[in-house]
């Protein structure tokens, strides 16, 4: 297998935007093949994520449709659906096909635009990610899944509404230092506390939001990377799958696909969770990033929410999780989400990241998540 | 061809009429709901139809206080994770249970949803 490096990286602002999916892609992959100094004539495939396109857009076929509107419309394309974690898939098949020696140049990324319909509606397409049959006609939601996770959590290891408050906390704290979140303001404990339950024991705060956004990230083989300012080797990537309905999981309190994601990174990496320096992972909502950190080794099981109370997982603290916000503070463009995560992991590892930098960091990680915890992904980087 | 032990349509239709089915494997011995096509544990394809009792407790729960367009008429409402006697989980609606009462471990007893169009879901009631 051929080694494989991110030689480019674009992320559009995250937020509202009067603008189509696609559109908001080719402004991520403009910015991320100028990033990599590389002519789109130089792509030789394009991988995508997104997810409703088909509900808020009426819009299938987003793999050439994004291809067209970036002006590359001759490359082979396919969108991935993984839920939440459609563009790190489609950033995974990027890393094979290169391993692999089938191309040289491949684009990934994905996007999406939901802030053109309605909450109700929004809350609605993001639930069709539960099972259609046993599930949604219950009336479940996306925060309703992690409410029942939550409490699974709480319920075993004691860990309280304050410290999944303090995750919340800890990445708007970061967002406000990254020009391209969808919300920039730090914000206080009493306020996730005092906000309202949307799925209890999760509260408002407890939620990302809804976001408009694309991102791009441009792989090469080691032989066009060598020539490249700063390439960032991918080290590992790997998927894991797990059951579907929550009747299934036999311990709710676990995400039993992170643990085997991340056990297969690290595996082909040929590193562990201390060589870790910074990490972007899935905080859909804030018991996620807690269980997140324990999945991945970072933390004991059944510590993370303590971890997080004692501000082991901020900027400056043990191991920073997610300096850009996270889906937080950053926001969550479902489509967009994984390519996003792999951007703030490169611009770190490149020592690019501003006052947002984790000083000295040489190896990053990236966890996301699909969904119903049914799908991960984790990702591994290094500068050498 | 071999018809399905158990399909979905099956399962809800016995649903409807109050009785809960799970599946289990000649091969193995696992117990299995809602229905497969193969064993989880061994990969056999031999499963038998249980009827389970009904009888659970709650394994984890929550309020859902903004939903999908479709269920929008009713929230707040109860779902929580039961295990059942039996050993298996499924989600369902909790229902006639004060939702400030709600707590893990709760016993529960399952009963059939059925809404006008006779579309059957799981619910869960007290016990």
């Amino acid at each position: 297998m051929r080694r494989v490096a991110v030689i480019g990286v674009g992320v559009t602002k995250f937020g509202l935007h009067d603008r189509t999916s696609a559109e908001l892609f080719a402004e991520a992959a403009r910015e991320a093949l100028a990033d990599a100094d590389v002519p789109a004539s130089a792509v030789q495939a394009l991988y995508y994520g997104n997810v409703v396109g088909g509900e808020t857009e009426h819009q299938l076929h987003t793999g050439p449709q994004a291809a067209s509107v970036l002006g590359i419309p001759s490359v082979p394309t396919t969108r991935f659906e993984t839920a939440c974690a459609s563009s790190h898939a489609a950033f995974r098949h990027g890393v094979m096909e290169i391993a692999a020696g089938v191309s040289d140049i491949v684009l990934v990324g994905g996007a999406e635009r939901v802030l053109n319909v309605s909450t109700a509606e929004s809350t609605e397409y993001f639930a069709y990610a539960s099972d259609a049959v046993w599930e949604q006609p219950l009336g479940l939601t996306f925060p309703g899944v992690f409410a029942l996770i939550a409490r699974a959590h709480m319920e075993k290891h004691g860990t309280t509404e304050a410290q999944m408050a303090a995750v919340a906390v800890k990445n708007h704290r970061h967002g406000a230092l990254n020009p391209k979140a969808q919300f920039q303001k730090p914000i206080t404990i009493e306020q996730v506390l005092k906000s309202a339950y949307v799925a209890d024991p999760l509260k408002l705060y407890d939620c990302c939001p809804f976001s408009d956004g694309g991102a791009a990230v441009v792989l090469a083989s080691e032989e066009v990377a060598r020539k490249h300012r700063k390439p960032i080797w991918v080290l590992g990537s790997a998927a894991a799958s797990d059951w579907m309905l929550l009747g299934d999981k036999r311990d709710l309190s676990r995400v039993p696909a992170t643990e085997r994601a991340a056990a297969a990174a690290y595996r082909q990496a040929g590193i562990g969770p201390s060589d870790v320096d910074v990490v972007e992972l899935h905080d859909c909502f804030t018991i996620a990033e807690i269980i997140a950190t324990e999945g991945l080794g970072l933390f004991e099981p059944g510590a993370g929410g303590r971890a997080a109370e004692k501000g082991l997982t901020g900027l400056g603290g043990e191991i920073p999780v997610n300096p850009s916000g996270g889906l937080k503070a950053k926001g969550h463009p479902i489509g967009a989400t994984g390519a996003a995560q792999v951007a703030e992991i490169v611009t770190q590892l490149r020592g690019e990241a501003g006052p947002r930098q984790v000083e000295g960091a040489r190896r990053g990680l990236t966890h996301t998540l699909g969904g119903n915890t049914a799908t991960v992904l984790v990702s591994l980087f290094g500068r050498d | 061809m071999t018809e399905p032990t158990l399909t979905a349509r099956a399962f809800f239709e016995k649903a409807r009429a109050g009785q809960l089915t799970a599946i289990r494997c000649g091969s193995c011995g696992e117990l299995s709901m809602p229905p497969r096509e193969l064993c989880p544990n061994c990969h056999a394809h031999s499963w038998q139809p249980v009827v389970l009792g009904g009888e659970g407790t709650i394994a984890s729960f929550t309020v859902i206080r903004v939903a999908p367009r479709a269920h929008a008429a009713d929230v707040p409402y109860a779902i929580a994770v039961v295990r059942l006697k039996e050993g298996v989980s499924i989600l369902g609606r909790i229902v006639d249970m004060p939702l400030e009462k709600l707590a893990v471990g709760l016993p529960v007893r399952f009963r059939p949803l059925i809404a006008k169009d006779l579309t059957t879901s799981v619910g869960f009631g007290p016990a």
